[in-house]
């Protein structure tokens, strides 16, 4: 069973601090629901346990199975048992699904695994998963649909059967079906040696693959902590109720663009 | 001198000038400096050229009417040597190519005519040790001739390297196209002059390039220049070219899933230079190519 603490995290990403001192402890067994308005940290609290060059700690500890997870390289923490799966999966032309997969699963194995046994395990998750038969083929994520991508992440997951799994809105882009199919794949990963922290805006998603704790970052804090009544909550009520605890909410930056479709100019004067 | 390794059932194997070795089908003849090809079927031919330092050789392949044939050259150079290869492709023939280098240092010079509807594919691995020119020249003196030419190139340590590519179109309704793809490394320099010239007259004529250098260090030289001369109104013209450094988003994609950084850059150069090796189906080919990327993260 692994565990995951993360201990007052800091973050900067620029010059401007995102993350304000989370505190988190993820083990083996448990799913962890992350929520949270938009711009608020979610994404970079995951990006920066998986160790995206971008995102800088400022304060704070992160270890896995008690080793100090911020002195370990990206590709050394993956193959420790860490998995992301992105919210916007890279595009990467001329490498193939097949050769990177196996590149990938070969590298936290002493002996490379068999062209055959490799074929039969990739053939058998894409008919799980219910993708393109050519996947193998085709190029890395190249051309793919957006749930075609977030299918191709669980498809990564569950090749390279993590510990702990970091998941970012891995349902965004899904159809119905499709995400049934996702969350099938999750829970059937569910076990004492499989922890998950998911990054979600829906309830369907939590619904579907239930949560054993619940949490709601804002303004770079965690501010609740709790069951899967806070799910419930947040769907029936969105996140009002946390500004009148007297907690300020992070506004995402956003420019008020005009809509030329209609009437540029009018939009405009109505503006000024 | 280098070892040469034969991965076709029929070769030939030239070292300064002379006759090694050869075992060539039906139809299929070497005679004083030149190579001509009037098989009836298609077949796969690979060309070794030796050549030892200060030696210059000078060849010919001639592709008659309506042959269809793959070639295989693998070009094993020395200090100061040059190779001076033609090529006449005759009308309606079929030919596909693929050129490995495994030259120290050294220049070659290629010259090949397409005459009337003549189609060549030419895939060049340009992976050699050691400082190297290239000038490979296209006519198309033809109507209906059609030239695709692909090259993977690496530059690595203090080497110094210099391709030009030209296809020209002296008939109307001819097609040109050429992608050349470089890696720079370590204090590597390397210059792509990709030229598309079309002739007055040549109308309804094509010719498209794209050139594009991926530079991993601080010392790299790289420049790659697209040159496009037309005089015709009637004709379809591109050209692209593009110097970058690796995309960080996918090396970190890659290590994210547990590759080292070096199995990463290994993995997106290979993806990056591949297409040079689609030209010819040969497996012994392509495990060659890819040993020979291994380079890359050395």
């Amino acid at each position: 069973m692994s565990t995951l603490v993360i201990k007052d995290l800091h973050v900067e990403v620029g010059d401007k601090e995102i993350l304000k001192g989370v505190n988190l402890t993820i083990n083996g067994g448990e799913v962890h629901a992350l929520m949270g308005p938009n711009g608020n940290g979610k994404s970079t609290l995951l990006s920066t346990i998986m160790g995206h060059p971008k995102y800088k700690v400022t304060q704070g500890t992160i270890t896995f199975d008690g080793k100090d997870l911020l002195a370990m390289e990206v590709d050394e923490r993956a193959r420790a048992g860490l998995f992301l799966g992105m919210q916007y999966p890279q595009e990467i032309p001329g490498i193939t699904n097949s050769d990177f997969l196996r590149a990938a699963m070969n590298s936290r194995r002493d002996t490379p695994i068999s062209l055959f046994k490799f074929i039969r395990t990739l053939d058998k998750n894409i008919a799980d998963l219910n993708m393109d038969e050519n996947l193998a083929h085709r190029y890395l994520n190249e051309g793919f649909s957006g749930g075609e991508k977030k299918r191709n992440e669980i498809l990564q997951m569950k090749l390279l059967e993590p510990s702990i799994a970091l998941l970012d809105e891995i349902d965004s882009g899904l159809d119905i079906d499709a995400l049934h199919v996702v969350s099938d794949a999750i829970n059937s990963m569910r076990s004492d040696d499989f922890g998950c922290i998911m990054v979600s805006h829906y309830e369907r998603m939590f619904e579907l693959v239930k949560p054993t704790h619940v949490h709601i970052l804002v303004s770079g804090r965690i501010v609740e902590n709790g069951g899967y009544e806070l799910v419930e909550k947040i769907d029936n009520e969105g996140y009002e109720w946390i500004k009148e605890k007297g907690i300020e909410i992070e506004e995402e930056d956003f420019n008020h663009g005009i809509i030329l479709g209609t009437c540029g100019k009018k939009e405009q004067l109505n503006n000024e | 001198m280098n070892k040469y390794t034969l991965s076709s059932q029929f070769y030939i194997v030239l070292a300064n000038n002379e006759c090694l070795e050869s075992h060539l089908p039906d139809r299929v003849c070497y005679h004083d400096g030149m190579i001509s090809f009037s098989n009836l079927s298609p077949v796969e031919v690979q060309i070794v050229y030796l050549l030892d330092k200060h030696q210059s050789m000078d060849m010919s392949i001639e592709i008659d009417n309506q042959t269809e044939v793959s070639i295989i050259e693998s070009r094993i150079l020395n200090i100061d040597s040059k190779l001076n290869r033609k090529m006449l492709i005759k009308a309606d023939a079929i030919v596909h190519l693929f050129g490995e280098n495994d030259s120290l240092d050294g220049e070659i010079n290629e010259e090949v005519h397409l005459l009337d509807n003549a189609q060549c594919q030419y895939g060049y691995a340009e992976l050699s040790d050691g400082n190297f020119k290239g000038n490979y020249r296209y006519y198309l003196d033809g109507e209906g001739a059609e030239a695709k030419v692909r090259m993977a190139i690496l530059s690595k340590m203090q080497e110094d390297k210099h391709y030009e590519v030209l296809i020209q179109h002296n008939k109307p309704h001819t097609y040109g196209q050429m992608d050349n793809y470089g890696v720079v490394k370590d204090e590597g320099k390397l210059v792509i002059d990709g030229i598309g010239t079309i002739t007055k007259g040549q109308s309804g004529s094509s010719s498209h390039q794209n050139n594009r250098i991926m530079v991993f260090d601080e010392k790299c030289k790289a420049s790659a220049n697209p040159f496009l001369f037309i005089d015709e109104y009637d004709v379809k013209a591109s050209h692209a070219a593009g110097v970058g450094k690796m995309d960080e988003e996918h090396l970190y994609y890659l290590q994210s899933r547990g590759l080292t950084k070096k199995q990463a850059m290994q993995l997106i150069t290979y993806g990056y230079l591949r297409p040079v090796i689609e030209v010819i189906d040969n497996d012994m080919l392509k495990e060659r190519f890819e040993k020979a990327l291994l380079k890359v993260g050395e």
